[in-house]
């Protein structure tokens, strides 16, 4: 690029002429020029031009600089720069505001409003204006317990100062987990569960299980070599998530055939009921009482193999008893006309 | 079977029997000489209707709100004869329903068909129906005018009124005089000493409600308009005229303002009463035979042995069936159950019909339920191919899922997505079909509440989602098909912007083309509307009405997909001037 | 959707088989191509390979149904047989029973099949065996239990129920929201 002298040239005025007035922000030293630009000059002669539009505005903001107010510091003047007007976008992207806590969204969904409490409350015992929290207040609760009554079902060698400050340490520490809980929340970390292990005062049968679990793997090998303590009984819900067979199975026709060939071997072959009605109708088979005609009738035998009891066949419970006879079905010692001899099934 | 239902044509029935019984009765001192005089444009007959003789015409006063002229079951085109065997069934009803208009409407009824031709495919002319008429069938009117005031004898029996009263208001004759003084006057308010068809134009905005004026009026203006020139009144412009229609036919059919508007702007003025009494009427029932699980004989046989009295629909369909009466729920035979017919509307019929499904394709029917049209598909394509059949509203496509478990469809799949979406999941279809949700201007029968709830609003949404639903279905077509590449958009609606102009998009945006829809009878589409010009191959779709076709307002149109690709937007020549200019400069 | 598992194949073909006994063999395996049975929201579906393959892109929560509905699976996992199974049981149906006209229209309200109304009964039903029902004019109306076995039937008198009322056609008017 040329750096042409500006020394050759002759010091022009400093007086620029515009179209419309230039919007100068000193604060951050900014012109804004919103004059048309001459298409003709930008492209016949691009570099000249720019030069020239460059220099009046440039001459306009230092005009303006020489307007302000200055003040002298070590041999030089300073002028000082009045606050920017411009707004500069921001170079990353704005924070986001911070989720809210496991509480605030639970107040804010029931509608929970804050209630300012007020600093002094009236004790009774001690007949005095007591402050409900900080400066002096643990001062006036050590005022009032110079004595604790030991209510009436309690163990009377328990130490009641012992308990209360107790109960105050763990009060505090349930906050600080809390807190810590809410901080890990909105941070997005994450934090293992310890399912079971932060104590409540009465824990189910699930939880203790739960616990127990948590207990047992929380090792440096997780668990993997701890003596076995007692039956510890397997959690429901845990354990290999179910495969299915993908959608598009070749395999899936010789399955079911080999499904269906089970059943069917199952379910006894012989239809029982069509040789009865054939013997039925065959007039073979002889009423009650008259005598045992009724072996041979049968073509394969199926009578005597399926079963004893030609009743049973056929009803729900297809499944022959072996065992004794169905009681009361007919006088002991007496054979049923139809069935002969008792048979055990081979 | 019984009588065959015409579809497409009725037969003309001049006047009926009884109406030659006796001869014209003579008013010396009434019609010559009352307002209106000889002269005018208006014809003999009218100024009767109007001013009457001796007890003759009542105008009865009836409820206000039932803008119902016609019995629900009966087709609007009757003959006398049919009119007349159909009063005993209904007496009561009739009596308060039925006005002296109704005969009016005989009357105009058989002008029109004596003057037209039996062509209710082409509604094209507009004849002016009044004029011509009236001169040749004064005689006739004064038959049937007499069946109101006739003597006692010959009537009675047959139509079933009380004695004394004869023309079926439920007056007795003596009242009739007490109305006619009333009418002398009203007829001194109507018009002017010359001018009888002077149309009283309400100066104020409170509506009569003496309705018998009100279709009287109807008349006039109707009248006025069809040969405007010679009729008109000076000093009133033709849109005074017309919105003076508008608001009376409002009244009396009980449509809202925009609504009515539309339809006017779609029916031309000799057409308009004829379709707006068809549109309250309800269409006679249809079945359609499952061909999955029988023939169309055999299932007609059958449900005649059941008591149900039946006919086949047409040349136009093999597979349909009109019930006119029914000893049995049509709706729980078991052969209904069984799947064996499905009760559709006839026009239901149609869009399947155009889109001529086949053996062992991919079929889309994008608003399916409750799948009337699906199983018909499904049953033309025998049970082979695959149809995918989408309904949005997850209810009702259970409904879906019954009738196709019923009708013994076995290629299916039913989906519940969004129709916008669908060519997301799946493209690549041979056939889709879209029966597009709508405002149902043509199924007013069906539901009334369509008259009064359709606005300007109503329609702009489901005019979007049609359009953007159509573009869907494009995509989801296959251009490449070997049998296919189809898409048929239907609507049960009459509106042109529900269905020319949803068309005239699609043209526009994608690479389709109108294609016969094959349907032989229907009236072609709009081309021009209301100064917008459409494609010229828009008179390839197919319009239904109501009052020409006895069946639902339809409308159906075909396209083919020639190209898978998308066409690029035109850019504006101004613009390709601008970037060629600029170019030029630098 | 999935294919069914062993267990629950063989407690649906169990269930099949009371009505249609060895003629499973011929839904699974059919001439005219490859069908097959899918389990969607615990309901088993049985449609054709191709038509289930198309299926495959639509996503569990927009799919509704797909070829015929069977049946579907209880929350205590037993497999309970629907109307719309019908279809595929009527013609393969190896006990039938048709029902005269006046008894088809109790049958189709949801009510047992007394002996006064049955016509006629397939020889050798065995008693409490699945049961096709049909009308005199041989169209399926729905399937039962035999509660008597046909020897058993033509001995019985008029006012005994011969068969246990399953699933009838009429479901299709009385209960749609059950077929889902």
């Amino acid at each position: 690029m040329e750096v042409e002298s500006s020394s050759s040239d002759e010091p022009r005025s400093i007086a620029v002429e515009k179209a419309i007035e230039v919007d100068i922000d000193p604060g951050n030293l900014l012109v804004s020029d919103s004059n048309e630009i001459s298409r003709l000059q930008l492209n016949s002669n691009p570099a000249e031009y720019l030069k020239e539009l460059t220099r009046s505005n440039t001459q306009l903001l230092i005009n303006r600089i020489f307007t302000l107010p200055f003040h002298r510091v070590d041999d030089v003047i300073v002028a000082e720069l009045p606050k920017p007007t411009y707004v500069l976008p921001r170079s990353k992207p704005a924070p986001k505001a911070r989720p809210l806590s496991k509480w605030e969204s639970y107040a804010k969904e029931k509608g929970i409003v804050k209630k300012k409490k007020s600093r002094l409350v009236w004790d009774e015992m001690v007949k005095k204006w007591v402050p409900r929290f900080g400066y002096r207040r643990a001062e006036a609760e050590h005022a009032k317990d110079w004595l604790i009554e030991v209510p009436q079902h309690a163990d009377p060698y328990e130490d009641q100062f012992e308990k209360k400050s107790e109960e105050k340490s763990e009060r505090v520490a349930k906050n600080e987990l809390q807190r810590l809980r809410n901080l890990a929340k909105a941070k997005k970390v994450v934090v293992p569960a310890a399912k079971g292990l932060t104590s409540k005062v009465k824990q189910s049968k699930e939880e203790l299980l739960t616990a127990a679990h948590t207990a047992n793997k929380a090792t440096a090998s997780l668990g993997k070599f701890q003596p076995k303590v007692g039956k510890l009984k397997p959690l429901k819900g845990t354990g290999k998530k179910r495969q299915f067979e993908p959608l598009i199975n070749n395999q899936e026709k010789a399955k079911n055939l080999s499904v269906l060939d089970k059943i069917m071997n199952k379910k006894p072959k012989i239809d029982v009921e069509s040789v009865v009605s054939k013997s039925v109708g065959s007039g073979n088979l002889k009423r009650k009482g008259q005598g045992q005609d009724n072996y041979g009738d049968d073509e394969d035998g199926g009578q005597r193999r399926g079963g004893r009891r030609g009743k049973q066949m056929g009803t729900k419970n297809s499944k022959i008893k072996k065992g004794p006879a169905k009681k009361g079905s007919f006088k002991k010692g007496r054979a049923s006309p139809r069935s002969g001899p008792k048979k055990k099934k081979n | 079977m019984g009588r065959k239902a015409n579809w497409s044509e009725k037969p003309k029935s001049g006047p009926g029997r009884k109406a030659r019984k006796q001869p014209a009765p003579s008013f010396p001192g009434m019609i010559g000489s009352g307002p209106g005089g000889g002269g005018g444009g208006i014809s003999k007959h009218r100024k009767k209707k109007q001013f009457g003789g001796p007890g003759g015409k009542k105008r009865s006063s009836y409820p206000q709100n039932d803008g119902r002229k016609l019995k629900p079951g009966q087709p609007y085109r009757k003959s006398n004869e049919s009119k007349k065997s159909s009063k005993p069934i209904d007496k009561k009803v009739t009596r308060n329903v039925r006005d002296a208009s109704d005969s009016e409407e005989d009357e105009e009824e058989k002008q029109v068909m004596g003057s037209n031709s039996e062509g209710d495919e082409g509604m094209s002319d507009n004849e002016p129906t009044m004029e011509t008429g009236s001169g040749s069938e004064d005689g006739s009117d004064d038959e049937a005018m007499q069946d109101d005031f006739s003597g006692s004898d010959g009537e009675a029996p047959d139509s079933g009124l009380e004695d004394g009263d004869q023309n079926g208001d439920g007056q007795k004759d003596e009242d009739k005089d007490d109305k006619l003084t009333k009418w002398h006057k009203l007829a001194n308010i109507n018009g002017s000493s010359d001018d009888a068809d002077k149309i009283d134009f309400p100066e104020g905005q409170e509506p009569t409600f003496d309705v018998q004026v009100v279709v009287d009026r109807i008349k006039d203006v109707i009248s006025t308009l069809l040969d405007f020139k010679t009729r008109r009144e000076e000093g009133r412009s033709r849109s005074e005229y017309i919105s003076l229609l508008t608001s009376d036919l409002c009244q009396y059919y009980g449509y809202n303002e925009y609504l009515m508007e539309r339809i006017m702007q779609v029916f031309p003025l000799g057409e308009l009463q004829d379709a707006l009494d068809a549109a309250d009427a309800p269409r006679p029932m249809t079945i359609r035979t499952n061909t999955l699980k029988c023939r169309r004989r055999e299932l007609a046989q059958a449900l005649i042995a059941r008591g149900v009295n039946l006919d086949p629909v047409g040349k136009w369909s093999k597979v349909g069936l009109v019930v006119y009466s029914s000893q049995v729920p049509v709706g729980a035979t078991p052969e209904y159950l069984a799947g064996h017919y499905m009760i559709q509307g006839a026009a239901s019929f149609l869009p399947v019909m155009a889109l001529g499904p086949q053996e062992n394709e991919r079929i889309l029917d994008m608003c399916a339920a409750p799948g009337g049209k699906s199983t018909h598909i499904a049953a033309l394509m025998k049970n082979t191919g695959t149809l995918l059949a989408n309904e949005f509203n997850k209810d009702r496509a259970k409904a879906l899922i019954g009738n196709f478990h019923r009708m013994g469809v076995k290629n299916s799949v039913i989906c519940s997505y969004d129709g916008r979406k669908l060519p997301e999941v799946m493209k690549g279809f041979d056939r889709v079909l879209l029966d597009a949700p709508c405002s149902g201007s043509g199924v007013i029968s069906k539901d009334s509440s369509t008259k009064t709830q359709r606005d300007a609003i109503d329609i702009q949404r489901t005019n979007t989602k049609q359009k953007e639903l159509i573009m869907a279905a494009i995509d989801c077509l296959d251009a490449t098909s070997q049998t296919g590449g189809y898409l048929v958009y239907s609507t049960c609606s009459i509106l042109p912007e529900e269905n020319e102009e949803v068309v005239a998009l699609a043209l526009r945006k994608r690479n389709v083309k109108l294609v016969p829809t094959g349907l032989d009878f229907g009236t072609p589409g709009f081309v021009n509307f209301q100064g917008k010009r459409f494609h010229p191959t828009m008179n390839l779709t197919r319009r239904f009405y109501p009052h020409s076709h006895n069946m639902d307002g339809f409308f159906v149109a075909k396209f083919k997909k020639f190209s898978n690709s998308n066409p690029v937007v035109k850019v504006d020549d101004e613009e390709e001037e601008e970037a060629e200019g600029s170019g030029e400069q630098e | 959707m999935r294919p069914l598992t062993e267990e629950e194949t063989r407690l649906f073909f169990e269930k099949l088989a009371k009505y249609i006994g060895e003629n499973i063999k011929v839904l699974i395996d059919r001439p005219d191509g490859p069908f097959c049975f899918r389990l969607h929201k615990e309901r088993v579906y049985y449609v054709s390979e191709e038509i289930m393959k198309k299926a495959g892109n639509i996503s569990r929560d927009n799919l509704v149904c797909l070829g015929t509905c069977l049946g579907k699976f209880t929350k205590t996992k037993k497999f309970r047989l629907h109307i719309t199974a019908l279809d595929y049981m009527a013609p393969y149906a190896q006990a039938k029973m048709w029902l005269k006209p006046n008894a088809e229209q109790q049958f189709l309200y949801g009510h047992n099949v007394m002996k006064s109304g049955l016509g006629r009964i397939s020889e050798n039903t065995v008693k409490y065996s699945g049961v096709v029902v049909y009308s005199m004019n041989d169209i399926p109306l729905g399937f039962g239990t035999a509660a008597k076995s046909t020897t058993e039937c033509r001995h019985t008198d008029p006012g005994t129920i011969v068969c246990f009322h399953q699933a009838d056609i009429g479901e299709y008017i009385r209960s749609e929201d059950t077929l889902t």
